[in-house]
């Protein structure tokens, strides 16, 4: 038997990044109801529009991109993430502008709607960058290894689970102490209130949109050096995402980061002792928890409770 | 202005149901080259898959097809008859293969069917052709289970198998990194089947499988698998993993700067899944039926020939699987050739005596299709990276050869049950 310890470490890496992944998706669901089908397709697109910032793919064979590629990679890598993000973000304001015809109504059309838009992103990358895998660079001082308790650990991966930490507590801290977060968290209670009360809701319901489909891209970035680049990553990004919304209770924010941990821990102790079972665990997971408690972890009660 | 509420419940049934059918979609392709005279085209349903783990190497196994077809339709055809193709994504599922399999026989009128890289979907197209008795070529997948248990009068292998790449390796790697091995296998056909190979030449050479990893298909995160390698301390690891699978391990391996200790042994490495990674993720020893910078007649030619047909492609270079989809293509043309008939029995027969001169086939030995397993019997190269390279494609070292007969996969025979002739349906294209 071989200790159970790295592997605790392990899984609570993996159920941050799980975290990170399902930020965006939480929000979006959270404040709009709308399950955003594309959200795995702008994880994606993130990480490559960081890629090209990164390798100067823009500017290539330019002047300019000569100049840009002699910059430090740790400015580029770090310039890029905060631009993938960005440029993701408005590729999802772009996709909440498509999708206005479809509120009010049926659930199935806005699900369509972002089904196809996942298709679409998925072309568009194919077209832009090719259908092979691809590696984003990671700056020297985050790369590497490092022994603790005798085994390696990637330092990225450290790097990544710290940011994840950061990322989560940065959006509550914008959600519960800035005036704007708390008009979100109200769209999210009762939309027609606020829109009572004067605000524009079509303008929060972009922003919301936006800021979801930037964290979506963010996370692309940060998972690309783990997980590798390819046009079709969405689909597994996607599916867990949904998962930890479910399991966490949909529009929970601290739900979705417990379900997060929960999935990773699941993922990374399977991993090690029934490895066959690791992607399995999530779904066995989801059944324990929803079979015992429908609304999730910290979901909502429901009116049919009472 | 009032705005309907849609309840939670229906919002997350609609949404489970719409999740759900994403992992079954895939594009669907239908080409046509317009026979240009009286006679009836052959028509050759491709069963590659353009989505799912396996959609970059399926997309490289017809860019392979494609040369041959173009070649034989600009010589006119094939008995006169020019070569019409029809698509459909086996999407990496056997269930998917098998429906394709069936429509492409008895909707699409295909006289042939060819592609393969996922065994599983192998299998399951070659029951169906045998079924109908069309001649079904399997282009890529290796588990030796295809030229084994699982073969068939219709179905002919035309890569390598985890058996064969087993032998190439095993033993001297047993020698060069110790007995303590760790075997690392994507859980599904392939990777059990070669698995099985090399615990039977552990066992024969002395060596130990300290543990076997199982991993499913569609793993990105290797962290715990990898974390119990290290605790486990093995002088080498046996990794049977594919795909996009194999793209995510390697990345995290290197990370993890743990590409040189254990020793990684992988059986089989194909070209479009290490294409473009940084060299240091091409640590290890690994098996390959064809490099495209071997020192032989012909190479540079076909490496022409793949550009001037593929001038926009990522892969810039023609790999094994490329070289495996051409060559079963062009043995199916040829075979109908010298057959004179689209006649199955007749064809068949013909791949049965295949023999082909190292020279025409770019290989250090002449190869042979086995007619008691319909595994085509070639050449394997041993490689590992090419550490120091300027050329960004030119990312192996190729540190020998075996011929066919060193390392034929001597547990096929007694495995493979071919149906007779007889009972294979009679069937014309």
């Amino acid at each position: 038997m071989t200790s159970l310890i790295p592997h605790l470490v392990n899984g609570l890496t993996l159920g941050l990044l799980f975290a990170l992944i399902a930020l965006g998706f939480t929000l979006i669901v959270g404040v709009m109801e709308v399950i955003n089908l594309a959200h795995g397709s702008l994880f994606t697109l993130g990480a490559y529009l960081a890629l090209s910032t990164i390798g100067a793919g823009w500017f290539a064979g330019t002047p300019f991109g000569t100049w840009w590629l002699e910059l430090p990679m740790a400015s580029r890598y770090f310039i890029g993430l905060a631009l993938g993000p960005v440029l993701a973000g408005l590729a999802g304001m772009l996709l909440e502008l498509c999708l206005r015809p479809t509120y009010g109504k049926a659930p199935l059309y806005g699900l369509l709607l972002t089904f196809g838009a996942a298709l679409v992103i998925e072309e568009v990358i194919r077209l832009g960058w090719g259908t092979g895998e691809q590696s984003m660079p990671v700056p020297q001082m985050i790369s590497g290894a490092f022994l603790m308790g005798g085994l390696i650990f990637s330092t990225y991966k450290f790097y990544a689970a710290g940011f994840a930490i950061v990322a989560i507590l940065l959006v509550w801290l914008f959600l519960e102490r800035t005036p704007y977060g708390a008009i979100i968290k109200a769209g999210a209670h009762d939309s027609e209130m606020v829109r009572a009360l004067g605000y524009d809701l079509a303008r929060l319901r972009l922003i919301v949109f936006g800021f979801g489909s930037a964290l979506a891209g963010m996370a692309g970035m940060v998972m690309a050096p783990i997980w590798g680049l390819r046009p079709h990553l969405g689909i597994d990004v996607v599916i867990p995402a949904f998962l930890i919304i479910v399991i966490g209770g949909v529009g929970s924010f601290w739900g979705a980061v417990a379900a997060a941990i929960l999935v990773g821990l699941a993922t990374g102790i399977t991993g090690a002792y029934a490895p066959a079972w690791s992607l399995m665990s999530m779904y066995i997971l989801l059944i324990a928890i929803v079979g015992f408690r429908a609304r999730g972890l910290l979901g909502r009660r429901s009116a049919l409770e009472n | 202005m009032a705005q309907s509420k849609i309840s939670r419940r229906r919002l997350l049934t609609t949404a489970a149901a719409a999740t759900s059918g994403l992992a079954f979609m895939g594009p669907w392709k239908h080409t046509r080259v317009y026979a240009q005279g009286a006679a009836k085209p052959i028509r050759l349903g491709i069963t590659s898959d353009a989505s799912g783990q396996y959609a970059n190497s399926g997309a490289e196994d017809r860019r392979g097809m494609q040369m041959a077809i173009a070649e034989a339709n600009a010589k006119g055809g094939v008995l006169g008859r020019k070569i019409e193709t029809f698509h459909l994504d086996t999407e990496t599922t056997p269930a998917t293969g098998s429906r394709v399999a069936e429509r492409m026989i008895t909707r699409e009128n295909c006289g042939f069917l060819i592609g393969a890289i996922h065994s599983g979907v192998a299998n399951a197209i070659s029951q169906v052709a045998q079924k109908y008795g069309v001649i079904y070529l399997n282009t890529n997948s290796s588990a030796p289970s295809e030229a084994g248990q699982n073969c068939h009068r219709v179905k002919f292998v035309f890569d390598a198998n985890g058996s064969n790449f087993a032998k190439a390796a095993v033993q001297a790697s047993i020698e060069k990194f110790g007995k303590k091995w760790v075997l690392l296998t994507n859980d599904y056909v392939w990777g059990h089947s070669t698995a099985a190979a090399t615990k039977a030449l552990l066992k024969q050479f002395g060596g130990e499988m300290v543990e076997e990893i199982l991993v499913p298909q569609g793993t990105r995160d290797f962290s715990s698998q990898l974390l119990k390698i290290q605790q486990l301390k093995p002088g080498a690891v046996a990794a049977a993993i594919g795909g996009d699978d194999q793209k995510a391990m390697r990345q995290q391996i290197a990370q993890l700067g743990m590409g040189d200790k254990p020793a990684w042994i992988n059986n089989q490495q194909d070209w479009p899944d290490v294409y473009g990674l940084p060299l240091d993720n091409l640590f290890g020893v690994f098996g390959t039926t064809w490099y495209y910078n071997l020192d032989l007649p012909g190479v540079s030619d076909f490496v022409k020939r793949y550009q001037a047909m593929f001038p926009d492609t990522f892969i810039r270079v023609p790999g094994n699987v490329f070289y495996n989809g051409y060559w079963a293509t062009r043995e199916l043309f040829a075979a109908i050739e010298r057959a004179g008939s689209t006649n199955n029995i007749k064809v068949i027969k013909e791949l049965e005596n295949l023999k082909t001169s190292a020279r025409d086939r770019m290989q250090h030995h002449d190869a042979w299709m086995d007619p008691n397993t319909h595994q085509m019997q070639q050449s394997i190269y041993l490689c590992t990276a090419n550490i120091g390279t300027k050329d960004k494609d030119d990312m192996f070292k190729v540190l020998g050869n075996s011929s066919p007969q060193e390392v034929m996969d001597s547990d096929a025979k007694g495995a493979c049950k071919l149906e007779s002739y007889e009972s294979t349906p009679t069937f014309d294209a």
